[in-house]
């Protein structure tokens, strides 16, 4: 039953995954994005990892998707074809080649490395499921503790630098660029 | 009946390559980075069926969700510099298609 349930998932994932690159506008492509989140927080959830699964659901489905809709609901202001591609793909003939390349490649490989691997021995998932929150946060506040002080420092200036690309240039600067523009 | 291990690996495996081709065949910047998005999920997901695989029934194996969490964490970070930097395109160029910046001249 759980793997019926995975297989369903998966496939939804990779669905929702093909949607994405082949979307006709940045809209469809983002909304296939959120779904194929969801179905993998879903598969999180089965594995039994539901702390992370909440997290995807949360920071990824709630937080990113969010702030993809924001943009292109604000670069939709002008025309909307500015944001549509003729054609759909661009299919010069190299870079159909090296992307298929390396898809198959990345493909081959990790199957085959997937296959090879050897599962020490059948697991039973805790009572409560594998990342329960209490040894997560153990392990967060005692060995790695470093890099969850790194990644505040990382968001700071995250934050800081989105401030800076995305603000408006106003003054003697931007009257200059319009005038050269124009 | 539990989810084997190595079917997760494959799934992060055929999302990966996914998401490859839309990095590489896709000409809108939004596309791109939603392609870059799905990558990582790919890897989130590799980390937590590895974390699977080396836990025994005794002491499980926290490492993977440990990581996935911080992979989430950078993913969040670069989706708003690169959408900041989509922004400040469009502001620019008035397209957001990636072959309006085949120039370095601003």
């Amino acid at each position: 039953m759980a793997q019926l349930l995975f297989y369903l998932l998966s496939i939804a994932a990779i669905g929702f995954g093909v949607g994405v690159v082949a979307a006709k506008s940045p809209m469809q492509s983002v909304l296939s994005l959120l779904a194929s989140f969801v179905a993998l927080g879903l598969i999180y959830l089965l594995s039994g990892f539901q702390f992370l699964a909440a997290a995807q659901l949360l920071v990824y489905a709630g937080a990113i998707l969010v702030l993809f809709l924001f943009v292109i609901m604000l670069l939709n202001m002008s025309d909307l074809d500015a944001l549509a591609e003729h054609p759909t793909l661009s299919l010069g003939r190299a870079r159909v080649l090296v992307a298929a390349l390396s898809a198959g490649t990345i493909g081959v490989v990790a199957i085959l490395a997937a296959g090879a691997v050897q599962t020490s021995e059948t697991t039973t998932m805790p009572p409560g499921g594998y990342d329960r929150l209490e040894w997560i946060a153990a392990l967060l506040f005692s060995r790695y503790m470093v890099p969850f002080q790194a990644s505040a420092v990382l968001l700071l200036a995250t934050m800081i630098g989105v401030l800076v690309l995305a603000k408006r240039r106003r003054g003697a600067a931007a009257a200059e660029l319009e005038g050269m523009r124009a | 009946m539990n989810v084997p291990d190595e079917h997760l690996l494959v799934l992060a495996a055929v999302l990966f390559a996914i998401g490859v081709v839309g990095f590489l065949l896709r000409r809108n910047a939004i596309i791109v980075l939603a392609s870059i998005e799905l990558m990582l999920n790919a890897a989130n997901l590799s980390f937590v069926a590895g974390s699977r695989m080396h836990s025994t029934s005794a002491v499980p194996n926290l490492e993977g969700p440990v990581f996935a969490i911080f992979v989430i964490l950078v993913a969040a970070a670069e989706a708003a510099v690169g959408l900041a930097l989509v922004i400040a395109l469009y502001r620019l160029k008035q397209s957001v298609q990636l072959d309006a910046l085949n120039e370095l001249k601003g």
